[in-house]
């Protein structure tokens, strides 16, 4: 019994679904307030101390709305599409060590990168399925912008996901992750990380590759029918898959849970330090989003075939070269 | 509590019903640095069904009639609309005229006034805290 009670706690409370889903509506109001100081506003402030309420009023608040579903759509995608996201990238979070291992305990194995990386493919399905089953002109583009975006971007996302695991001989996200408690792989692989941090941009649809719901051109894209709880679903999604982007570069390359344990328990640091890294990586990915201007969707497939696929190779290959002058740091 | 998230996040939609622009760049002006509604949670959202609150500028023409319930139609409830400018309240200079059909409430329901030709952004602020403070009772 009581080891069902430790898998319940876990896989319920901490570092399960509740302590992941404030950490998703935490990291919202801080990807709202940075792009609103870029902006030179000041993003939300009444919703609480320094408006760190604000999503979860809006969580509410959509929750608690009608909840339409217009005639002409498929039915059954319509509603079971955004759940079917939601819940596969929640899947795909467990497998991220947040305090030292899986959410689920003893699940990591050799090729749960991979694993991730899959689930994350099919949840993005799940959204394009979403898109599609409106039956909407404007969900219909975006539904196909996404696909045509994420034939480019998936390619390159893992094979710079597969520098690191090289260098660290393993598949397992636990162990690349220990891997790096001398030195995390941005320093010795910087070119890697750069590009990762490229094509993760397009994979969570930030700003230089926001066509699928570029919303000056086709007004929401594939949320577009949405509304009440199954656009809640959708964008609790968008959230948790960024911040799942912005995990995987914590782990792949600034040596994820790993960092200096100080007086307390060691969990405590580990969920510290992964959490001042990921917060980190979102503030690079939201500086480089408000920075730059959105692309179109041609440009975006000829410069995730013609561009970033060859560079990936290139990275890659640099990686093995140089992988016998780094494997004395390597842990 | 249902309350409180519903007066921190109202979203916004904007539609123009044949006013001369006026009116729809003095909305726009919430969204800057300078009056950044954001600050109260509130967000211009693209699609109607994603919108708490609509925001009507200028008299509402024949043809622009149909459309204008639709798109209220398309709103999930609970939903509010806001008149912004003279015409949209009165039907302003244009109120006669042989395209206009009538003022907006003659349409469908209205919860605020917003007069002016243009209303300033701080008018259209506290246009939107006096529906804020309706919500809350």
């Amino acid at each position: 019994m009581a080891i069902d009670l430790i898998f319940f706690v876990r896989t319920l409370v901490f570092p399960g679904f509740l302590f992941l889903l404030v950490l998703v509506l935490f990291f919202d109001w801080f990807e709202r307030k940075v792009a609103a100081r870029f902006q030179n506003r000041m993003g939300p402030s009444y919703a609480g101390p320094f408006g760190i309420l604000q999503p979860i009023a809006d969580y509410i608040k959509l929750f608690s709305k009608e909840d339409i579903t217009p005639k002409q759509t498929n039915k059954f995608l319509f509603v079971v599409a955004p759940i079917l996201a939601f819940s596969l990238f929640v899947f795909a979070l467990f497998y991220i060590p947040i305090d030292g291992s899986n959410v689920i305990l003893d699940s990591s194995f050799e090729g749960d990168l991979l694993l991730v990386l899959l689930l994350v493919t099919l949840a993005n399905f799940g959204i394009f399925l979403s898109g599609w089953a409106s039956l909407n002109p404007y969900s219909g583009i975006g539904a196909t912008r996404i696909l045509t975006q994420f034939l480019g971007y998936d390619i390159p996302l893992i094979l710079l996901a597969i520098g690191p695991a090289f260098l660290a001989k393993s598949l397992s996200i636990v162990s690349i992750a220990s891997s790096q408690v001398t030195v995390p792989f941005i320093l010795l692989i910087p070119w890697s990380c750069v590009l990762f941090i490229l094509v993760l941009q397009a994979e969570l649809e930030k700003d230089p590759f926001d066509i699928p719901h570029a919303e000056t051109e086709i007004v929401g894209g594939y949320e577009t029918e949405y509304s009440g709880r199954k656009l809640a679903f959708i964008k609790l999604s968008e959230d948790f898959q960024f911040l799942i982007g912005a995990s995987l570069v914590t782990v792949l390359f600034l040596g994820g849970f790993h960092g200096p344990v100080f007086i307390g328990p060691a969990e405590f640091w580990y969920v510290f330090w992964f959490i001042v890294k990921t917060l980190g990586v979102v503030f690079i990915l939201e500086y480089v989003g408000n920075v730059s201007a959105r692309l179109r969707i041609d440009q975006v497939v000829h410069g995730n075939w013609k561009l970033l696929i060859p560079l990936s190779i290139l990275s890659l290959a640099l990686t093995i070269l140089v992988e016998p002058l780094l494997r004395s740091v390597i842990g | 509590m249902l309350k409180w998230a519903r007066t921190k996040s109202p979203w916004l939609l904007h539609f123009n019903t044949g006013a001369c622009n006026g009116c729809d760049i003095e909305v726009v002006a919430l969204l800057t640095p300078r009056y950044d509604v954001e600050r109260f949670g509130i967000k211009l959202e693209p699609s109607p069904r994603h919108a708490d609150v609509l925001v009507v500028t200028g008299p509402v023409t024949k043809q622009c009639a149909p459309r204008l319930k639709m798109i209220y139609e398309q709103m999930p409830s609970p939903k509010f609309v806001i008149a912004v400018g003279a015409c949209a309240c009165s039907g302003g200079i244009f109120q006669d005229c042989y395209n206009i059909s009538g003022r907006l409430d003659e349409i469908i329901p209205v919860d605020v006034y917003i007069p002016g030709c243009p209303p300033k952004p701080e008018a259209i602020v506290q246009g939107v805290a006096k529906l804020l403070g309706k919500l809350k009772g």
